[in-house]
């Protein structure tokens, strides 16, 4: 690999239930584009996007897991290094929401503690089927310290903002985190920037 | 008015000189003699110019007649061709029109050409018709199906048009007799060969069965054929198979592939059905064309489907997987656990599985790779719709289908329990450490590598990508976590110091291995106990050294097995893409190895080797360097201080010299140096000096600078710039001599030491005077 021109890398991993959206809010963000009757994800999809935020150039290397039970054991493995996650849910479906402890419940055990989490409420464009009311959700979020968004990747509702809110963070933090390494020499965890530097000498 | 000449005239006067350059009334307002006498040679002049250009044109006179008469003869000739010229007009009029009126005729004569072929195909199509009416007939009551369904065939292909057309001719009642006979036919001869197709299905008779095969495309009955076609081939597929896995759960466990046994069987499925394709594809294409491929193999993915469940259900059953996975996955949560899984019980099954996937991901690959190929002939000259389509079909009919969803399962089971051997062998490793001596490494890190390697490449030999990926996740995870946690331990007990210095300093170390070695109840003495520390913490740091070697190894070695198998056609750019950035993230925690191995180093340069290298160099303070000329030269017969250093570091040094890796060895020695400049530093401040003292100084530097040189790869004068400049300074003859080397004199010299630092230097020489060094501007 050449040497790459970013700031920063991020790791971002989509969790969630099936056909809550995942995938088509990752086309949208990536290339623009909903792409109907996708099928299930199998196993774990890819993707790379870099972008800039006030002169910071951001590569963000998304994560598309598959949300059905049998891939659970290959999608955690990915917990662990993942700068974020974005836990999905879908607001017209009361049994994705009702999920989400369970899905909280695999974070606390396999990503590290310092992971950014947000929770998403996809497929807003169908308002008229909604079962899980605004409120109940950003309480939720609330209660379990996560930042909360409602998106539409059908209509390309607030994927941007979503994808761009969660690199600010991420800088924001790695910069918090290169302080606090500088204060305290030879930590034994990891800073979670990886700078310009360090990953051109892994490539 | 005159002043505005015409064109006309200018024309005229300017080329010929035909009117005089002067005017008349210019002439007549002249009054001075002189002017006229200018003006007059000039009239003179143009008078003689005229004369030559009258008696050219005078010449030309006779010629220009001749020719006139020449054109005045030419006159009646030009009314001649005019005559012609009408002629030829009309003649070709004429022509043209006579061209028109032959083309019109050929014209007509191709349409009653084609009509008349159209006619004859008519005729041909109603004779044709009936001769299919009567030939069905017989066909029919010879039982020669092959021959009626020809007729049959014959008959679907004709123009219905042209039928509908002759049922309105004056031929009417024959035709629609005959038609009304092959319609009956028809409906007959489909019913009695698909019937004849289902008895033959039934009864496996596959001469009878590829018959009517081949009869049912001529009928149109194209999926109904392919649909019978494979329900007999299913029924093959099933008995065949059926026997196979009675076979396999009744065979012996002694057998040499027993352990791999539902592995065997699933190949031999799947291997039945690549087969099926290899014979029957070309009698599908040759009477059922190209693009039919697709529709036979779902009905054929229907029973494999079914077949693979009974195989998988079977194979989870025989060896307990799921039983084997709850134990696993609950161990892994509870790290206290009650049921333990020995890690070595799961290696068989973990192979087995992985064996199984790989076979369907080559089943698979062969599946998509076939039906592409005919849809590829078939889509020649379909819109890019229908391929795209088409394409989706294929990724759906593999994707979705049976097979690969329980193939998915069993790997989701598969993950945690590689997992789990893998961390569980590599905590029997680290358990079972053991060094040798001579060996600069202790077994476990090797061993741990191996098992990483062995996991990683059983996940690669599933063929799964995501298979692959997820261990090398875990591998990233067990290696920089827990594998570095044990190393950090054990460099955490620390370097045990020497004597006095040790008591100083680890005393809490050396109490806590008295108190270990008591409770195992031997008894070990003091010293044994301490080198074995000492040994443990060198021996941690070479492993903490090949550690971060192994993982670069280990990334390039998974690197070429991948590229292996992609280069079989597994996997696309985007598996490839996501094996790379898993790669790139085990390759990453090399680094953290090797900070840990600087860590390590610093604390074995500030326990073992500061202590005693301080006091060593101290004792510079107790050899006086405010010298004269007799104990210089008793110096150089006795020397007081640096050779003892030198012996004393070479003694300390040995022992790491043979106990660490040269590289590790090399990077001590350079945090030894700079220990020993800065203590130099320090100690020197210290003293007082004389000239000669200087001079002492200067050879003891030389001395230590050479010896350090001679132990290192590195270059270490750099480390020595400050000291070997002070050593400059105290040399000095006298105070304004340090000038000759400062500033814009110090050419190849670049100072490291401040001016405040050069006057603290020259200080030292007890001979300087203090206003001297003040006065200096530097």
């Amino acid at each position: 690999m050449s040497m790459e021109d970013y700031d920063y890398l991020f790791k971002i991993v989509l969790i969630g239930n099936a056909g809550v959206g995942k995938t088509c809010l990752v086309r949208r963000f990536t290339q623009g584009l909903f792409p109907p009757g996708q099928g299930a994800t199998i196993g774990v999809d890819f993707m790379i996007k870099t972008v800039e935020i006030r002169g910071v150039k951001v590569k963000l290397q998304i994560w598309d897991t598959a949300g059905q039970e049998r891939f659970r054991s290959i999608t955690q493995s990915y917990y662990r290094s993942a700068n974020a996650l974005i836990l999905t849910y879908d607001i017209t479906c009361e049994d994705s929401f009702r999920c989400l402890p369970e899905w909280l419940r695999e974070i606390e055990q396999y990503a590290n503690s310092q992971v950014v989490t947000i929770l998403v409420g996809n497929k807003i464009d169908l308002a008229e089927k909604r079962e899980v009311v605004r409120q109940r959700a950003e309480d939720f979020a609330e209660s379990q310290s996560m930042l909360y968004l409602e998106t539409s990747a059908k209509e390309s509702d607030n994927v941007e903002k979503l994808f761009l809110d969660l690199a600010c963070e991420l800088i924001r933090e790695a910069k918090q985190n290169t302080l606090d390494n500088s204060d305290a020499a030879a930590v034994p965890g990891e800073g979670k920037s990886i700078s310009y530097l360090t990953c051109c000498s892994l490539n | 008015l005159e002043v505005v000449e015409s064109p006309e005239r200018r024309a005229m006067a300017d080329p010929g000189s035909a009117g005089s350059s002067v005017r008349t009334d210019v002439i007549e307002a002249l009054t001075d003699l002189e002017e006229l006498e200018r003006v007059y040679t000039q009239l003179c002049s143009e008078e003689t110019q005229v004369e030559v250009e009258l008696q050219a044109l005078v010449e030309k006179q006779g010629g220009v007649e001749s020719k006139m008469q020449l054109l005045q003869r030419m006159g009646p000739n030009l009314q001649l061709i005019e005559g012609d010229a009408a002629q030829l007009g009309g003649m070709i009029s004429f022509t043209c029109s006579l061209a028109e009126n032959v083309s019109s005729k050929v014209r007509q004569l191709d349409l009653t050409k084609k009509r008349l072929y159209q006619a004859i195909q008519r005729t041909d199509d109603i004779l044709d018709l009936k001769f299919c009416t009567d030939g069905v007939q017989t066909a029919l009551r010879n039982n020669d199906y092959e021959q009626a369904a020809a007729h049959i065939h014959r008959y679907l292909s004709l123009d219905q048009s042209v039928i509908e057309l002759s049922r309105q001719g004056g031929e009417g009642s024959g035709v629609e007799a005959s038609l009304a006979l092959l319609q009956e036919a028809e409906l007959q001869l489909k019913a009695l060969v698909t019937k004849r197709l289902e008895e033959a299905v039934s009864a496996g008779d596959l001469p009878q069965v590829e018959r009517f095969f081949k009869i049912l495309p001529l009928l149109g009955l194209h999926e109904q054929g392919l649909a019978h076609f494979a329900h007999y081939l299913c029924g093959q597929l099933a008995s065949k198979a059926e026997e196979n896995l009675l076979l396999a759960v009744g065979s012996d466990l002694g057998e040499r592939r027993a352990a791999v046994i539902f592995a065997d069987t699933l190949t031999l499925l799947l291997e039945g059905i690549a087969r099926i394709v290899e014979t029957h594809q070309p009698i599908v294409e040759t009477y059922y064309g190209p693009g039919r491929l697709y529709t036979l193999l779902t009905h054929l993915q229907t029973e494999c489907d079914r077949q693979a469940q009974s195989v998988v259900d079977r194979f989870m059953q025989q060896r307990d997987y799921l039983n084997k996975f709850q134990v696993v996955q609950g161990s892994m949560l509870r790290s206290v656990s009650t049921e333990k899984m020995e890690a070595r019980e799961l290696d068989p099954v973990l192979s087995e599985v992985t064996l199984m996937n790989s076979r369907a991901e080559l089943y698979l690959r062969f599946l998509r790779r076939r039906i592409m190929a005919d849809f590829e002939v078939a889509d020649a000259t379909s819109a890019g719709s229908v391929v795209q389509e088409h394409q989706q079909c294929v990724q759906r009919l593999l994707k979705e289908c049976e097979l690969s969803c329980r193939m998915q399962e069993l790997i989701g089971y598969y993950v945690p329990m590689e997992e789990y051997y893998m961390r569980e062998t590599i905590n029997k490793a680290v358990a079972m450490d053991t060094w040798e001596a001579g060996q600069l490494t202790s077994s476990m890190v090797d061993d741990t590598f191996y098992i990483v390697k062995k996991c990683i490449s059983r996940a690669l030999s599933s063929s799964s990508s995501d298979c692959l990926c997820a261990m090398i996740n875990h591998a990233t995870s067990v290696l920089e976590t827990d594998f570095r946690e044990v190393l950090v331990a054990r460099l955490r007990v620390g370097y045990p110091g020497s004597t006095l210095a040790d008591l100083q300093r680890g005393v809490s170390s050396a109490v806590s291995l008295m108190q270990s070695s008591l409770q195992h109840g031997k008894i070990h003495t003091h010293i044994d106990s301490q080198e074995q520390a000492k040994h443990a913490y060198l021996v941690t740091l070479n492993n903490v050294d090949v550690c971060s070697e192994n993982i670069s190894t280990l990334k390039k070695s998974l690197e070429s097995d991948c590229s292996k198998l992609f280069s079989q056609g597994a996997g696309s750019d985007q598996a490839q893409a996501k094996i790379d950035s898993c790669l790139s993230d085990l390759v990453n925690t090399s680094s953290k190895f090797k900070d840990l191995l600087q860590e390590g180093l610093l604390e074995l340069n500030n326990s073992a080797i500061k202590p005693q290298v301080k006091p060593w160099i101290s004792n510079f303070l107790s050899v006086s360097h405010n010298i004269e000329e007799e104990e210089f030269s008793d110096y150089e017969a006795n020397d007081p201080w640096v050779q003892q250093l030198i012996v004393q570091l070479e003694q300390l040094m040995v022992e790491f010299k043979v106990a660490l890796s040269p590289v590790i060895y090399d990077t001590l020695t350079s945090l030894m140096t700079n220990l020993i400049t800065t203590e130099m530093e320090k100690t020197v401040f210290k003293c007082t000096f004389s000239r000669l003292g200087g001079l002492q100084f200067d050879k003891e530097l030389r001395s230590l600078v050479a010896y350090l040189s001679s132990v290192t790869s590195w270059t270490i004068r750099d480390k020595f710039a400050r000291l070997t400049q002070m050593a400059t300074i105290l040399n000095l003859e006298r105070v304004t001599e340090i000038l000759d080397y400062w500033g814009p004199n110090s050419a190849p010299l670049t100072w490291r030491l401040t001016p405040a630092e050069v006057r603290q230097v020259l200080a030292l020489r007890v001979d300087f005077r203090s206003e001297d060094i003040k006065r200096l501007r530097l």
